[in-house]
């Protein structure tokens, strides 16, 4: 008898503790929606922001976020393709596998900020390419490397082992069998890799905001050398004006775009995932 | 283009360690042990150091029922549809950016702490550490529960076998083979803890001193990240300040990788 009481209400407990999660995520929607949907027009979402984003709205703080992210990826795609092929078909070397796979780990675990810090003085200082749109994409290019890679090499190491055998049987060398072979049948960790890549690269503050961005302003990139709009440097800005509730309203209106854009990504991230699931079942 | 991840690892410690010598040798070991960061005059980052642990340490007690509890929970006794569910939610969790957390914890939060304890102002310490903690719950629950799921299923029926209720099973069977895991996933929680600079900037209060007494969390304070990320755009090139705000950078690194080195280690296999 004590035990089954036991049981219940440790059950009880454990549920209560895990639905406070799904609870926190559906208060943080609510209250973005509930505080940044009022700031939502066609004029907040194409119109630029004056009066220090007090006024107005914020395409090009999206469209300078949209273009920071689709850089990076675009950066990052090739450099963790190569890293992922390179540990998966041509070194043998249990050392260097082990080696890089500790380094992609420890660059995944690295503060965002250190990769503002140091990636303003390599890039922005060292290479020259100063406070721009290419610092930017380059940092979060680094930043976001560990995201695509391990995404990837997941693919490639849950290709069946008889399609490799098939390539090899058939003669392919090594390139022909990446080729023909292992890229085909891992495009999928790419495109999950690369979604969720490009929602860590929307998501990220403290590595741009001295980096990539000035803080008002300023309109679109006319070329490489030129910084960026943000979402979210805007919203930090507007934030830090926490007594003018016009600015807050305009904050949370961006805060709901930024989360939209996130969510988004790793949605599609997920029907990918799921597809791919079903696919692996038949 | 593998030489090149190891590259901008590589030059991330080197150009932390170069540009913060200066500052170690000025202010010698005094720099991690004082806490007086006069700019222009004397560098020391024992408030920052102390901030930092202690709004890791609030985020951690805070969040850790929720987190192994949700862990459990998710593996032990949800259907794999409802187990999917919850991942999902938390890998959406983990994703939201940091600037909407700082975002709902300065308007939000803070002012809840500040009414819920009769403060003067809701932007401190503790505020930080129940933020942080929240942030760092996706974390913990996913990689705690792959910990949990990796103990073979023979374990479980055995247990069950023996005449153990479900929870007997779990808590006397599952759970201790989990243990390295879990204290893996602590430990990589506490990295991301420690490195979070926005939210917290937004919220601590941004007050370079220990408060007195040291265990009075409802004061203002201030962690490594959100130093950095208040002065490192004003202080470039600036000399001892700008090698100062390194330091510390180097700091915070050296703690977050042994973190993360420690908590890979007891992971074994790891999922980011």
């Amino acid at each position: 008898m004590k035990r089954e009481v036991v049981e219940k209400s440790a059950l009880g407990v454990l549920a209560i503790l895990t639905g406070t999660g799904v609870l926190l995520l559906l208060l943080i929607l609510g209250s973005v929606i509930w505080k940044g949907g009022p700031a939502l027009s066609w004029e907040f979402l194409f119109e630029a922001s004056s009066d220090f984003g007090n006024a107005g709205g914020i395409y090009y703080q999206t469209v300078g976020t949209l273009l920071l992210m689709l850089g990076a990826a675009l950066i990052s795609m090739p450099i963790a393709l190569g890293t992922a092929l390179y540990l998966t078909e041509y070194t043998q070397s249990e050392t260097v596998k082990k080696v890089l796979r500790n380094l992609i780990y420890s660059l995944n675990a690295m503060p965002t900020i250190l990769f503002g810090l140091v990636g303003y003085l390599f890039f922005g200082v060292f290479l020259n390419t100063g406070v721009s749109w290419l610092t930017g994409m380059l940092i979060l290019a680094v930043m976001i490397l560990p995201t695509l890679q391990v995404s990837i090499q997941e693919a490639i190491e849950g290709i069946p082992e008889k399609y490799r055998e098939t390539g090899m049987s058939l003669g392919l060398d090594h390139l022909a069998q990446v080729r023909s072979v292992i890229i085909p049948h891992s495009w999928h960790g790419m495109i999950t890799g690369v979604l969720l890549g490009l929602a860590r690269a929307a998501g990220e503050t403290a590595a741009i905001m001295f980096t990539a961005t000035t803080f008002s302003g300023i309109l679109l990139p006319q070329s490489w050398a030129d910084p960026v709009p943000t979402l979210q440097t805007h919203i930090l800005v507007l934030a830090q004006d926490a007594v003018n509730s016009a600015a807050l309203t305009k904050a949370w209106g961006a805060a709901l775009i930024l989360l939209f854009i996130v969510f988004i990504l790793i949605s599609f991230s997920f029907l990918l995932r799921e597809r791919l699931k079903m696919e692996a079942e038949l | 283009m593998a030489a090149l991840s190891v590259v901008c690892a590589g030059t991330i410690f080197l150009y932390l360690l170069r540009e913060s010598a200066p500052v170690f040798f000025a202010e010698g070991s005094g720099f991690l042990t004082r806490s007086d960061w006069w700019v222009g005059e004397s560098y020391g980052a024992g408030s920052m150091i102390f901030g930092s642990f202690m709004v890791t340490g609030i985020a951690l007690i805070i969040i850790l029922p929720f987190a192994l509890g949700g862990a459990v929970f998710t593996s032990e006794f949800l259907s794999p549809r409802w187990r999917l569910v919850i991942k999902s939610v938390m890998e959406l969790l983990a994703g939201v950016p940091g600037i909407v957390y700082g975002l709902l914890g300065m308007s939000m939060l803070a002012v809840w702490v500040k009414s819920g304890f009769g403060l003067i102002d809701g932007n401190t310490i503790f505020t930080a550490g129940l933020l942080l903690g929240i942030m760092i719950l996706p974390t913990i629950i996913t990689l705690s529960e792959d910990a949990l799921r990796s103990v073979p299923g023979e374990y479980r029926e055995t247990a069950l076998a023996l005449g153990l209720t479900r929870i007997e099973m779990v808590w006397s069977t599952v759970i201790p083979q989990a243990v390295p895991g879990i204290i893996g996933a602590i430990f990589l929680g506490m990295g991301r803890a420690m490195g979070e600079t926005i939210a917290v900037m937004l919220v601590i209060g941004g007050l370079d001193k220990i408060p007195a007494p040291w265990f009075d969390v409802f004061q203002a304070g201030q962690s490594i990240p959100s130093k950095l990320g208040r002065e490192a755009a004003e202080a470039i090139g600036s000399g001892l300040h700008w090698n100062a705000l390194m330091g510390l950078g180097l700091t915070l690194f050296l703690v977050v990788m042994t973190l993360s080195m420690a908590g890979n280690m007891f992971l074994k296999r790891v999922r980011m």
